[in-house]
């Protein structure tokens, strides 16, 4: 009894697992792009940002802006970004 | 009136250019006097005309705004550094000040200038959409002086932006063929600047430096977002040129 009230559940926006992809997709372009502004992912930066909204380009939905947690702006191109040499570095959560 | 003597001893000569020759004198042949001979020495080699040579251009402006930090910029001190850091939103610049004067550091070489402008450039092309067109005359100046420089690195980069520059927006094609005559010369000396490798790698292919190859594609993406009037304008400036899309 008094260990399961000391164990503390993972709240519902804390991932479970991590994996690292080995190729490239629009999921590992996504993350990429989230982890270059320091965020987790889409989730993550929701929460920060107190916002619903993330800039997108309309003609492929790859993130087009996102505002890092200093206040600056990151600006990301129309088209793949995401280095071959990255593509292991970036990390994929699961929930 | 009298004459004085010395009016007199005038009037028995005939002024020819340069020289008062008297008409009693007979006046020799002129033979060329090789002055270099005459003293024994080696003949010069002419000077070098300097068509490909490297040229400075002072300071920018570029620089100058951005030790004054007046960009709204921030350096990246991470592993990655291939981003800038907006401190205010890009749709929200005035284009008309800011594009031109990034345009401007094109010039730079040195590191942060170089990839402050570069960065910047590519960043408010992606972005800008119809607020680039109308700052195209405004551009012209800082691309023809950035060309000018014949600096390879600098060449290389002002070539990709243009590249970049022609498929930003509808219209930015059209908008440059009246310009051809300021951008285009440079394109035409440099054109043929290939690398004979003979049977070797030509590894600046890969990283995308070599200047004629990047003169080549630049030429035919102005032809094929310039309009119809593209092909006559470029092949008037670089009679070499072939079209992509006629043939």
């Amino acid at each position: 009894m008094l260990m399961a009230t000391s164990v503390k559940m993972p709240s519902p926006l804390q991932p479970k697992s991590m994996t690292r992809p080995t190729q490239w997709n629009e999921e590992v372009e996504e993350a990429y792009r989230f982890q270059l502004a320091g965020y987790r992912d889409e989730i993550e930066y929701k929460e920060v940002r107190q916002t619903e909204h993330v800039d997108r380009w309309p003609h492929n939905g790859f993130i087009k802006k996102l505002v890092r947690r200093d206040g600056c702006f990151y600006y990301y191109d129309k088209t793949r970004e995401c280095p071959d040499k990255q593509i292991n570095k970036t990390k994929l959560y699961a929930y | 009136m009298m004459k004085t003597r010395q009016q007199e001893s005038c009037l028995k000569k005939v002024k020819l250019p340069g020289k008062v020759v008297s008409l009693r004198e007979r006046v020799p042949f002129t033979h060329e006097v090789n002055i270099f001979e005459k003293n024994n020495l080696m003949k010069p080699e002419p000077p070098c005309a300097g068509a490909f040579k490297e040229r400075n251009t002072g300071g920018t402006s570029f620089k100058k705004f951005y030790e004054r930090g007046d960009f709204p910029i921030a350096l990246e001190h991470d592993t990655k550094g291939n981003k800038i850091a907006w401190k205010v939103e890009i749709e929200k610049l005035d284009y008309h000040h800011y594009l031109p004067l990034f345009f401007d550091g094109l010039c730079e070489t040195t590191h942060p200038y170089e990839f402050f402008a570069r960065q910047g450039v590519h960043d408010m092309l992606e972005h800008g959409g119809s607020k680039i067109l109308p700052v195209i005359p405004q551009l012209i100046i800082p691309i023809k002086n950035a060309l000018n420089t014949r600096n390879h690195k600098v060449l290389c980069t002002t070539l990709k932006v243009l590249q970049h520059l022609v498929v930003s927006a509808d219209m930015v094609g059209e908008a440059l063929v009246p310009y051809y005559r300021q951008i285009l010369p440079v394109m035409n000396i440099f054109k043929n600047k290939n690398l004979n490798s003979g049977d070797g790698i030509d590894y600046s292919q890969q990283k995308r430096e070599n200047v004629g190859d990047l003169i080549h594609e630049t030429l035919e993406a102005f032809e094929r977002c310039g309009g119809e009037d593209a092909f006559i304008n470029i092949k008037y400036m670089v009679p070499t040129y072939e079209s992509c899309m006629l043939n």
